[in-house]
C-alpha cells in the first residue's frame, strides 16, 4: 500500500475501534435540563437516561400554583439504542461550547451532558428562544447542532412520557 | 445489520420480549435463544434480564425503529392495524428537517395485540427499509441501580 492508503486504514481502523467501543455494552447516560427562576418560581425540565434504562422525568413550576411533575420509567434497550443513535448522528461530540451565551440570572439555562462509550461530554448555555438566538451567536453553526439535537431528544423523551403515563408535558 | 434478519421465530412463553437482542444492536448474534427464563450472559441481554415489557396507563407500546424518513402515519397504521386496533401512533419527525426522524411509537390495548405486532413485523420491510420493532417500556430489574453519572463508575451488567 501507499503511504496514504496505509494512513488512511489506520485512521479507518481507529474509527472503527471508536465506533466499536460505542456499543450497548458501554454505559449510556444523558441529561438534558432547561431552566430559569423567575414570576413563578423555578421552572425547568429535565429528563435524565441512565445505564439501566431507567427514564426520569421532572417538570416543575409554580405557575398557578403548579407543582412538580416527576415521572419514572424504563426503556427498553430498543428506545436507548436509538437515543444513541440520534445523538450519534448529530454529531454534537464535535461541538465546543466555550463560545456560547453563558446562563446569566436572565437567560436562563441549559445543560446537555451525555456519556458515550469513550465520550463524556457537557454543555452549558443560555436558554435558546429560537433559531434567531441561534444566528446571533458567536457560533451559529455549534449552536444549531445543539438546538436540534435537544429538540428531537425532547421529542423522543415527551412522546415516551406521555404516551406512557397519558399526560401532555408542558413543550 | 445484524439483527435484521427477517422474520424471527415465536418464542416460547411470552418471557422478556424486552430482553431480546438484535432489534437494532449491531455486534449481537443471532443465535441467542430464550430458553425457558434464562438468559446468556452476553452483557446486552443480561442487563434487562429478569424484566420484561412493561404495561402502560392504558396499553402497551410498542417500539419501532428503522422507519423510512419519508414515512407517514398512515404507513404505520397500514402495517400495525393488522394487529389490532391502535390507540395512538407517534410518529415524530426530525425538528431539523421536517422528515420522519427514524422511529414511531404505537400503541395497542391489549398485550397479546402488540406481542403479535411484534413478532410479525420485526425485521420485515416498511417502505423498502427494515424495521425493528419491540417493546418501548421494561419492567424495572431487581438490581437496577439508579445509575447515576461518576467517573469510573461500573458498567451495567447483570
Amino acid at each position: 500500500f501507499s503511504n496514504t492508503t496505509q494512513h488512511l486504514y489506520i485512521i479507518l481502523h481507529a474509527m472503527t475501534e471508536i465506533e466499536g467501543n460505542c456499543s450497548s455494552h458501554d454505559e449510556f447516560y444523558v441529561r438534558y435540563y432547561v431552566g430559569h427562576r423567575g414570576e413563578f418560581g423555578h421552572e425547568f425540565m429535565e429528563f435524565e437516561l441512565s445505564p439501566s434504562g431507567k427514564l426520569r422525568y421532572a417538570n416543575n413550576s409554580n405557575y398557578r400554583s403548579s407543582t412538580m411533575i416527576r415521572k419514572e420509567v424504563y426503556i427498553s434497550p430498543a428506545v436507548v439504542e436509538e437515543t444513541r443513535r440520534i445523538i450519534q448522528s448529530s454529531n454534537i461530540a464535535d461541538l465546543d461550547d466555550s463560545k456560547w451565551i453563558e446562563p446569566t440570572k436572565d437567560a436562563g439555562r441549559q445543560e446537555l451532558e451525555i456519556k458515550m462509550g469513550n465520550e463524556h461530554i457537557a454543555f452549558t448555555v443560555a436558554e435558546i428562544g429560537s433559531l434567531v438566538d441561534v444566528a446571533k451567536s458567536v457560533d451559529p453553526e455549534g449552536l444549531r447542532v445543539f438546538y436540534y439535537l435537544t429538540q428531537d431528544l425532547r421529542c423522543l423523551m415527551f412522546s415516551l412520557i406521555s404516551l406512557h403515563f397519558k399526560i401532555k408535558p408542558i413543550p | 445489520m445484524s439483527g435484521a434478519t427477517g422474520h424471527r421465530s415465536r418464542r416460547r412463553g411470552e418471557r422478556h420480549p424486552a430482553s431480546r437482542n438484535g432489534e437494532i444492536s449491531m455486534d449481537v448474534s443471532d443465535d441467542q435463544q430464550v430458553s425457558g427464563g434464562t438468559y446468556n450472559t452476553d452483557g446486552e441481554v443480561a442487563r434487562y434480564s429478569g424484566s420484561g415489557p412493561q404495561r402502560s396507563v392504558e396499553g402497551w407500546i410498542v417500539f419501532v425503529t428503522g422507519v423510512h424518513e419519508e414515512a407517514q402515519e398512515d404507513d404505520i397504521l397500514d402495517a400495525f392495524t393488522e394487529f389490532g386496533k391502535v390507540k395512538n401512533v407517534h410518529l415524530n419527525l426530525d425538528r431539523q428537517t421536517g422528515m420522519a426522524k427514524g422511529y414511531a411509537l404505537v400503541e395497542y390495548e391489549s398485550y397479546e395485540e402488540a406481542q403479535d405486532a411484534i413478532n410479525s413485523l420485526h425485521g420485515t420491510e416498511l417502505l423498502g427499509k427494515t424495521v425493528g420493532v419491540d417493546w418501548a417500556f421494561v419492567k424495572p430489574t431487581a438490581s437496577s441501580s439508579s445509575g447515576r453519572r461518576g467517573a469510573g463508575s461500573k458498567p451495567h451488567y447483570r
